[in-house]
């Protein structure tokens, strides 16, 4: 071995970190060397390098065929997406935010949910939407939403939210090979979070739950930015000798409720954390699924829901943050809820 | 600022207290170092003096349990207006950070739920299917939780307080005995096996419906019952005798499992006038015993030890009740009980085989006599049961081992019923 391979090989062992939007990058410059038929659209992501500096040089090292700019019409992108993924394409369509996936929605739930089934099996439509979600940039009420739970309610889309680096890049690859269409949701305060991040390919299943912090006292079920939060109420539970058992949703459609059920068959007490609002959302789904479950027998308090307001995300800054779980709600509710005062 | 006032820790083992006397009134005054209330904890009952000087507010109720480190009053300042404080805020000794953004996430949630005093057992689910389990009934359990929920942890501290006060006193010679149900007439008297003791009943009578009182009593060497020099099975025999005699027990419907099915044979073939008899994986049929289970059994004293063993004892290992290992390597912990069995498997299995036998007993018996077994029996095998007298009903199960009542509860329990019932 020679020296140079040796210091790489040593490089390599050694944890590498990328932010989330820079691990997100390198999938897609991955999937786009490895794979012709993946192609990338939106508006912004070539010159501009995207409007969260996701795709980056991207269309300098792939070239303006591979990397398209398209129009103000997510209506018309989305459409152009699903033709094209029809032929056999595996295009990668952004959305500037998630909330103008509204104007697509035509095309997401009509279309791509539906072609496979309506046509027999004899067609698939593999293609991803990129979902940047959630508040905590002052984007105010248009381009602040969490809307996940709208996709994950149809049949035929599969929806998934990841926290951290590492599943992000893994997960986006898994979409991009999958023969369906994925809504990946990415929370943009997570866009410059750093983590490690393995070289080279790899996948993360598309249908799993991940539990991130073992604990006997509560299963504390989070989704996207509020992993983190619950994670760091989660530490401070432990100074109060409450220890919270935390799993990160990552899946939406379909949704590891196995993973929960046989999390709170061994704590008897669930709460669930999630930006978006907390009426028929993502926390609607976690409970029934645990009320219906075996799991019913072994609850020995109230399911709790921390979800967003019910009200369109204000710009007021201190708003705006009391508009969804913060730390120190998420940290009051659960020992309370982990010392039976509910 | 007033000064909270906790639950202490006053031994080692304990996790929760309870106030059993307040020596001050709601809103009179006190100094500090003045005996403030008494608390009681399995072992003991404690004075505990005021932590400062002040107005008591905001007591807690007596006779309730409350976890160690729980706020149980408050002592305000003579000239302070006092509000309680909220449950979000900073406890004593716990590090809460301030929040940065006021929520009332916590009233929210509470203010959600139910009002109090609609009449009805408030109980969660995990209380429940415990309280099934276990054979209590909810009402008579005391709900600790908010809007006096009963919750698991209430379930248990029921279960230990009755187990504490049904067990009847031992004297001199006599087994323990606890009445599992009170009722009138004649009862059921529940024999357990080897290595079991009258607990282990429990899940099987769980919430049914016998319409008569129930007795269980502790083999010698077994949960509570003294050992001393019974080794012997007629010593065994003697010893169940004399106690349901002692507790006036004279004509009773005798069920027995596996050792406690031969010592109720010999019971109803010998010194007591049963009125039926029931014998669920009965030893003392046959010489065959399982010796390696007896050995293992007898050797294990933890739950990774006794699983296997404990799972030997039952067709389908699913079929073994939540706890049922980790209740039994408890039981075990206790000191001198595993020695205890192991003396009582060397002196009534000797070899690994059954040293008494109740056959010629059963022919002799004109009372009604059903026998319940298990044809995945692995610890007595299932064929100790051909060539019984056609005068005895024969139960045989397929997919059961040696643990009918636990492995087809309801079926066996029908049995029982169905039995006393014909019995009279």
């Amino acid at each position: 071995m020679s020296i140079l391979t040796a210091e790489a090989a040593v490089m390599d062992l050694a944890v590498r970190e990328l932010s989330f939007a820079q691990a997100i990058q390198e999938a897609l410059a991955i999937a786009l060397e490895a794979d012709d038929r993946v192609f990338l659209m939106g508006e912004d992501i070539g010159v501009y390098g995207g409007a969260f500096q996701v795709t980056g040089d991207l269309v300098q090292r792939f070239g303006e065929d591979r990397v398209m700019d398209t129009p103000i019409s997510e209506l018309g992108g989305a459409g152009v997406a699903v033709g094209a993924a029809l032929t056999g394409m595996r295009p990668v369509y952004e959305f500037q935010f998630s909330d103008f996936s509204t104007l697509a929605m035509e095309q997401i739930v009509n279309q791509a949910a539906k072609l496979r089934y309506m046509l027999g099996g004899s067609v698939s439509v593999p293609l991803v939407f990129r979902m940047p979600c959630g508040s905590g940039l002052g984007g105010a009420a248009q381009h602040s939403q969490s809307l996940e739970a709208w996709f994950a309610h149809v049949p035929g889309l599969k929806v998934v939210e990841p926290s951290t680096p590492h599943d992000v890049k893994g997960m986006l690859l898994a979409a991009i090979e999958d023969p369906d269409p994925v809504l990946i949701f990415e929370h943009k305060l997570l866009y410059k979070m750093k983590g490690h991040v393995p070289h080279g390919h790899y996948t993360v299943p598309l249908d799993k739950a991940e539990i991130r912090r073992r604990g006997r006292d509560l299963t504390i079920v989070a989704s996207a930015v509020m992993v983190l939060r619950v994670l760091d109420a989660a530490e401070e539970l432990a100074k109060l000798g409450i220890e919270a058992e935390v799993i990160d949703l990552r899946a939406l459609r379909p949704m590891d409720t196995g993973t929960i059920i046989e999390s709170v068959k061994r704590t008897g007490r669930l709460m669930v954390v999630y930006e978006g609002v907390k009426t028929l959302g993502i926390g609607a789904e976690v409970s029934a699924a645990i009320a219906e479950s075996d799991a019913f027998d072994f609850l020995d308090a109230p399911i709790v829901r921390l979800g967003g307001a019910e009200a369109p995300i204000p710009y007021s800054p201190e708003l705006e943050k009391a508009a969804v779980p913060q730390v120190p709600g998420i940290l009051e509710a659960a020992r309370a809820l982990a010392k039976g005062h509910l | 600022m007033a000064t909270e006032v906790i639950m202490p820790r006053v031994d080692m083992d304990m996790t929760t207290g309870r106030i059993s006397y307040w020596f001050v009134e709601e809103g009179a005054s006190v100094v500090s170092g003045q005996p403030l209330f008494e608390i009681e904890t399995d072992k003991a009952a404690m004075e505990i003096e005021a932590p400062a000087a002040g107005i008591l507010r905001a007591r807690a109720p007596t006779g309730v349990s409350l976890p160690i480190g729980s706020t149980v009053g408050w002592i305000a300042a003579v000239d302070e207006v006092f509000d309680l404080p909220s449950e979000t805020g900073n406890l004593a000794g716990e590090a809460v950070p301030r929040a940065d953004v006021a929520v009332p996430i916590v009233e929210a949630l509470i203010e959600a739920a139910a009002p109090v005093g609609d009449g009805l057992i408030r109980a969660t689910p995990a209380a429940r299917s415990l309280a099934r389990e276990r054979g209590l009934d909810l009402a008579s359990a005391t709900g600790t939780g908010p809007r006096g929920r009963i919750q698991a942890s209430d379930v248990l501290a029921q279960v230990d307080a009755k187990q504490k006060t049904s067990r009847i006193s031992t004297s001199a010679g006599l087994l323990n005995a606890a009445w599992l149900r009170q009722g009138t007439g004649d009862p059921i008297v529940l024999i357990h096996g080897f290595g079991a003791d009258l607990d282990g009943w429990r899940p099987f009578l769980g919430s049914a419906q016998l319409e008569r009182p129930v007795l269980g009593l502790d083999l010698p060497g077994h949960g509570a019952s003294p050992l001393g020099d019974m080794l012997t099975f007629n010593a065994f025999v003697d010893a169940t005798a004399q106690t349901l005699k002692a507790h006036g027990v004279t004509t009773p419907y005798l069920v027995g499992h596996s050792l406690g099915a031969a010592v109720a044979t010999a019971l109803a073939a010998g010194p007591i006038e049963a009125r039926s008899l029931l014998l669920i994986a009965s030893a003392g049929l046959g010489p065959k015993i399982n010796g390696a289970f007896l050995q293992g059994f007898s050797g294990a004293t933890d739950e990774a030890t006794l699983a296997p063993w404990l799972r030997m004892l039952v067709a389908d290992a699913a079929s073994l009740p939540a706890g049922f290992v980790k209740a039994t390597a408890k039981q075990r912990a206790e000191p001198g009980l595993a020695a205890s069995h192991a003396s009582v498997a060397q002196a009534i299995f000797a070899g690994g085989a059954q040293t008494f036998s109740t056959r010629a007993m059963i022919d002799r018996l004109t009372i009604p006599v059903r026998v319940v077994h298990g044809r995945d029996d692995d610890i007595i095998p299932d064929r100790h049961t051909n060539d019984l007298p056609g005068t005895v009903a024969l139960h045989l199960f397929a997919g059961v081992g040696h643990l009918p009542h636990v492995e087809a509860r309801d079926d066996v329990m029908r049995i029982l019923i169905e039995h006393v019932r014909a019995a009279g």
